[in-house]
């Protein structure tokens, strides 16, 4: 459980992994993180829409972050991890999971240590990069959740279904 | 705005709701005192509800229109046409009232203005026909009832030489009703002078009786000639019971002279001012009545039920792990719990889904008051019937379903009835009719709706989809498919656009809205017999009696109403299967191989299952690796991230916490056999 102090707090990101490059989530978005349980495959569904979770007699769609952007698809480990994420989807409070190679390292980061996003030099998709954070000398990417499950995107999962069918 | 102020606009919604149905009950049924009386208290808790919480223009509003329908209730106005339709102006007036700064738009001010000015014109005309309705009134209750006749009866001395006794006269007079007998014994001479054979007594008699003046007369048919006689009816009602008059009648008595007509006019006249002011009473005592009587059912936000839904949802899971752990472990002392548990969490459940089923009546006023509506709007004469509006649905079902009902009753006046005319000359009754059926069948609620009007023209529908090019003019469609056509989006056959229907937008808006509560939609129409629409929906949204099955690795519910039969087959019966036919019971039955359809790698079984299922008119196999068996599912929502995965319609939590997803069986044969 996150204390409800950090929750408040705007600034606190949860590092992860996601092949070899980190990446941070406003933990504002972050309600629990899981390790790897049973998920039960929805059939006819896109790549990156890995199935669908029970928590605690909810059931959550799990997308893999990876696929999505187009990383390249790996085994899963024992370090593999759930993000249950809180992220507006069509001007909705939704829950939905995640699927990370690992989590590392929760940042407090105050907003203007956060750097604007690069454009060029990055081999995933970008959109939903909102920022740079230094930190070890290393480069973590600030992701937008809210966008990722924007309509705009929903609606590009549509149209993948469509070209998919 | 306060919480207080959302409060009242959640009952003032309710409030207006009720006002409309009961004035439309008042249309059918105007002089009704309890439908009157029921208006007006509605009004009078609207006026009551708006002043306190700060809602004074519906309170001003309806301060006028409350004081109609106290007059009406008086009975000094009468439920005219005019009025009831000041009345339904007035009721959608004031739902727009019900934003507090309503006034500030023009055009609700000017009509707020306008129907003032009606109100008050009615009011104004009910000032002047004040005494005569009130009379008429009084009449009408003692119409055919009872009347008070005054009889003056003196016989001749000489009455009783022929054998008369006119005390058995006035016996006779007293059977026929309550009396009040005064003897006038003026005319008694001194005791030396009195003879015993002759009678001197003269009698006035008060009656109250239903009987015809005429039977009064009767009665002294044989004595008329003889005697001094006086019937007349004094009033119109039963005097005797008045306690006042009786006492006035008694002490008047007093005086040797017969009574005075003008007295007892008088006296007569003081009782009808008492009776009227006791109308007044009766009425006020109606409404403290209906008052008391309405408390049978409490109010409780949705989000509570839902709550209440979620975990009664979540018991139902958990249970069923205890039960599969006492089945696994054999736990002897648990058994008999388990079982317990069991039967309280079913009764549980039933009692909360009933709490959120509400009939189908509640969205029905609305539809009155449409047809009211349009039918005036394109002078149709149309009767709207309802049945089984008693059927109860799923309230979030209700709340899906007004929208497409509500178009396709636009459809039915708009496109379906034919004006009267038309009618008279295709050999049809005057008035068209639609029909409005709901009732339960198996686990599904089904709601015709059937109009008697020109029904579809197959031939134009046709055409305009080979306009459309939907369809080729060479191919050959059944009527059905045909008909079908007409839930395409975008097809609309109205050659007229209508503020009503043919705005493109028409029946594929009314399935996509039916699919969306899992529902299903059928269109039957014949030439100048009439269209029949059936919308066949679950009787829940969350919970359905499933087979559970796996395939691969997954387990899914089947939903049990649309099975028919399980088959076992060799694995290889399906891949030697020409063209996915397989014959079962000599039948020939095309089937979906689903491992293959979902992708599910693997070594198949060597024996797996075939369930046949019911799919529009036909059967259609699906095959599966093995049926578990018969399981209730919790129905969840998949989630956003899904919902344009129309092939799973939900899942549901096993015992072992494990995911079962609920498959959508219409769907899946729809898109496989599109596929193909």
């Amino acid at each position: 459980m996150i204390d409800e102090e950090i929750l408040q707090t705007t600034n606190t990101y949860l590092t992860f992994q996601l092949g070899d490059e980190r990446f941070a989530v406003n933990v504002r978005n972050l309600l629990n993180i899981l390790e790897l349980i049973p998920i039960t495959k929805v059939p006819k569904s896109q790549e990156f829409l890995k199935g669908v979770i029970n928590l605690r007699g909810s059931v959550l769609g799990v997308i893999d972050i990876k696929i999505k952007f187009n990383f390249p698809v790996t085994e899963y480990t024992k370090e593999t991890c759930i993000l249950v994420l809180q992220v507006l989807m069509e001007d909705d409070l939704t829950e939905v999971a995640a699927i990370v190679d690992s989590v590392h390292d929760v940042l407090e980061v105050d907003e203007k240590e956060i750097l604007p996003p690069l454009s060029v030099g990055i081999k995933f998709k970008s959109e939903f990069v909102t920022g740079v954070i230094k930190f070890n000398d290393k480069f973590v990417m600030v992701l937008d959740m809210d966008k990722m499950f924007s309509p705009d995107q929903l609606m590009e999962i549509q149209e993948d279904i469509a070209t998919d069918a | 705005m306060d919480s207080f102020q959302k409060k009242f606009i959640e009952e003032a919604t309710d409030l207006i709701n009720n006002l409309e149905e009961a004035v439309l009950n008042l249309e059918k049924n105007s002089t009704n005192n309890e439908l009157i009386a029921e208006v007006f208290r509605i009004m009078h808790s609207l006026k009551g509800g708006g002043g306190m919480f700060g809602f004074d223009d519906i309170s001003n509003f309806t301060h006028n229109l409350e004081t109609i329908y106290d007059e009406v209730r008086n009975g000094k106005l009468k439920v005219t046409d005019d009025l009831l339709s000041i009345t339904f102006s007035s009721v959608d007036h004031l739902r727009s009232l019900l934003d507090p700064d309503a006034l500030k738009n023009k055009q609700i001010k000017k009509n707020n203005d306008i129907l003032l000015g009606r109100v008050d014109s009615v009011l104004k005309s009910a000032d002047s026909s004040e005494t005569t309705q009130i009379e008429e009134q009084i009449e009408e209750q003692d119409k055919n009832t009872q009347q008070t006749i005054y009889i003056y009866f003196a016989p001749n001395e000489s009455i009783m030489d022929n054998g008369t006794n006119p005390l058995y006269l006035i016996d006779e007079l007293c059977s026929l009703g309550a009396s009040i007998v005064f003897p006038r014994t003026s005319k008694v001479p001194m005791l030396s002078r009195f003879n015993s054979s002759k009678c001197y007594t003269a009698w006035e008699v008060f009656l109250v009786t239903e009987e015809h003046i005429n039977s009064i007369h009767d009665v002294f048919i044989f004595v008329e000639d003889e005697s001094e006689l006086e019937i007349s009816k004094i009033a119109d009602f039963d005097t005797l019971s008045n306690e006042k008059f009786n006492k006035n009648i008694h002490s008047l008595y007093s005086e040797k002279n017969h009574f005075d007509p003008t007295v007892i006019k008088s006296l007569i006249d003081e009782v009808i001012e008492e009776r009227k002011s006791k109308v007044v009473n009766v009425n006020e005592k109606l409404k403290i009545f209906t008052k008391e009587n309405v408390i049978s059912s409490i109010r409780v936000s949705s989000d509570k039920i839902d709550q209440l839904m979620n975990l009664v949802s979540e018991l139902v899971t958990t249970q069923a792990s205890l039960s599969l752990y006492v089945e696994e472990n054999q736990v002897h002392a648990l058994n008999q719990l388990s079982e317990n548990i069991e039967n309280i969490t079913r009764q549980l459940r039933d009692t909360a889904f009933s709490i959120s089923l509400i009939p189908i009546e509640t969205m029905l006023t609305r539809f009155h008051r449409l047809i009211r509506d349009l039918s005036s709007e394109f002078s149709k004469n149309i009767d709207f019937i309802t049945e089984g509006a008693e059927t109860e649905l799923d309230k979030t079902l209700i709340q899906g379903l007004t929208d497409p009902l509500m178009h396709i009753i636009r459809n039915s006046v708009d496109h379906g009835i034919e004006p009267e005319e038309d009618r008279i000359k295709s050999g049809k009754t005057p008035q068209g009719m639609i029909y409005l059926k709901a009732f339960y069948s198996g686990a599904n609620v089904v709601i015709k709706i059937q109009d008697d009007g020109r029904g579809i023209d197959i031939d134009r529908v046709r055409q305009k989809a080979i306009e459309k090019e939907l369809i080729s003019s060479e191919a050959k469609y059944s009527d059905k498919e045909i008909l079908d056509l007409v839930f395409i989006p975008g097809f609309s056959t109205a050659q007229k656009v209508t503020d009503v229907s043919g705005r493109g937008v028409g029946m594929d808006v009314v399935k996509r809205k039916i699919d969306e509560i899992r529902g299903t939609v059928d269109l039957e129409s014949k030439e100048n017999v009439g269209t029949t629409i059936t919308i066949k929906l679950p009787l829940t949204l969350s919970i359905i009696d499933g087979l559970l099955v796996v395939i691969g690795d997954t387990k899914y519910v089947l939903p049990l109403n649309l099975v028919e039969k399980i088959y076992a087959y060799e694995h290889n019966e399906f891949e030697n299967a020409f063209n996915n036919i397989i014959i079962v019971d000599g039948e020939q039955i095309p089937f979906y191989y689903l491992r293959d359809e979902f992708n599910i790698s693997g070594k198949p079984l060597n024996v797996e299952q075939l369930v046949l299922v019911k799919y529009e008119e036909k059967r259609i196999g699906l095959v599966v690796d093995s049926v578990i068996g018969e399981y209730q599912a919790v129905l969840k929502p998949l989630g956003k991230l899904y919902k344009n995965h129309e092939i799973i319609s939900g899942a549901t939590i096993l015992g072992d916490g494990t995911i079962a997803l609920v498959l959508d069986t219409n769907k899946i044969i729809n898109e496989l056999s599109f596929k193909n």
